[in-house]
């Protein structure tokens, strides 16, 4: 059986160093994604990445496990993005641009056409500029439910607000990557309620 | 409830962490409401129009060893014991003696199989981890060396503004003393004068 997180944890508490380069190879990409998603370019995210571990790896001797590792790690993760985030000087997202030619690929079809790949790709680049478009406090709920996977009880204690907080978010956020999709008239258009509250 | 209330239960549903009760009010108010209705299609879509943000390759999350090396474990302890089972049952008929000392072999031979299925798990990892591994420990010298730079950088920093602010702080209480000396000198020479003008007049008298 593979160690849990926790046991990882507590076998690193009692002097095993080595359970940490299992942590982090464990987790290390999930996080890079992450903080891609939330900060952009990927020299960015892999510099961010190497910060967060460094901080988790100080953290973790005195870390009490009253909340799960994942959700800790996924914090910091969080914190150091806020903070490069802060340090572009008041810019809350980044454009475009930034995310633009990184690499990606397009999603693999069956026998797709040229247009289909050049179409697929043009989605990618068109939702990382709508999320990215986002305030940071939805930006940070929408990748950590749509792209993380983690529940709205694991989101809420990520980032240390109410279960009910983390729903309207990503409410909020949502509703407006539809209508910012919409508008580039990427969806059929549905009626946007008026209310947001 | 109404379209405010209700969209607590749409994320829930629409993210699959709605229980039975939470379903059941969501479809009883959108029964009601097609403007709710529709807005849970409407997000449904965006969802998948979301999910096409890929990320760059090196980027992705790859899959665990462990986790595609895992069913091929299971594959072959199953296949194992199901050898075990038929050889058993093949020999039952050639008595109790030597039922029992092929159980025996069989017996020491599954332990060593388990041993063999074992041994990779406890291995150090392969060379794709060792290389994390050594490029982990690696950015953390590196951290901790820059780390380092940024102290001294900002304690030579420090140092120097210490030294300039003194320079600057004598240099005002010296031009305080010599304005003092100033008017004191001055102060010294109008009192002479008087003093002078005064002794001149008395003896006048």
């Amino acid at each position: 059986m593979w160690p849990t997180d926790e046991e990882l944890v507590a076998a690193f508490q009692r002097g095993e160093t080595s359970a940490f380069d299992t942590l982090v190879g464990r987790w290390d990409r999930k996080i890079q994604g992450a903080i891609y998603r939330m900060v952009g370019p990927t020299e960015d995210a892999r510099d961010l990445c190497q910060e967060a571990f460094l901080k988790a790896y100080r953290g973790l001797r005195t870390f009490r496990q009253d909340a799960r590792f994942s959700s800790w790690l996924y914090q910091i993760a969080v914190n150091v993005c806020r903070d490069r985030l802060r340090r572009r000087r008041g810019r809350t997202h980044v454009s475009l641009d930034e995310l633009g030619e990184t690499g990606e690929s397009p999603p693999v079809a069956v026998g797709p056409s040229a247009l289909d790949l050049v179409e697929a790709r043009d989605l990618s680049r068109t939702v990382a500029g709508a999320v990215a478009a986002l305030p940071e406090e939805q930006r940070e709920v929408i990748v950590l439910k749509e792209y993380e996977g983690l529940t709205f009880l694991e989101i809420a204690e990520v980032l240390g607000i109410p279960v009910s907080t983390v729903k309207t978010r990503l409410y909020r956020g949502l509703t407006q990557l539809r209508q910012r999709l919409e508008g580039q008239g990427i969806r059929s258009r549905a009626p946007v309620p008026v209310s947001m509250s | 409830m109404d379209c405010e209330a209700i969209r607590e239960l749409m994320m829930d549903v629409l993210y699959g962490e709605a229980d039975a009760t939470a379903t059941r009010l969501l479809e009883e108010h959108h029964a009601r409401c097609r403007v709710c209705r529709d807005e849970l299609d409407a997000l449904k879509r965006l969802r998948r129009d979301l999910a096409r943000w890929s990320l760059p390759e090196e980027v992705r999350p790859r899959s665990r060893v462990a986790g595609r090396a895992l069913p091929f474990l299971a594959l072959a302890a199953s296949l194992l014991l199901a050898v075990g089972g038929v050889a058993e049952f093949a020999v039952f008929r050639e008595g109790e003696r030597e039922l029992r000392e092929l159980m025996a072999a069989q017996g020491v031979q599954h332990e060593q199989d388990i041993q063999a299925l074992r041994a990779p798990l406890t291995r150090p990892a392969n060379r794709d981890d060792e290389a994390l591994l050594a490029a982990m420990r690696q950015m953390l010298k590196q951290s901790e060396a820059r780390q380092a730079v940024l102290l001294n950088a900002s304690l030579a920093d420090l140092s120097e503004r210490t030294e300039a602010q003194r320079r600057y702080d004598l240099a005002r209480v010296g031009a305080g003393l010599a304005y003092l000396e100033g008017k004191t000198g001055m102060q010294v020479a109008r009192t002479t004068e008087l003093m002078g003008h005064v002794l001149q007049a008395s003896q006048k008298r």
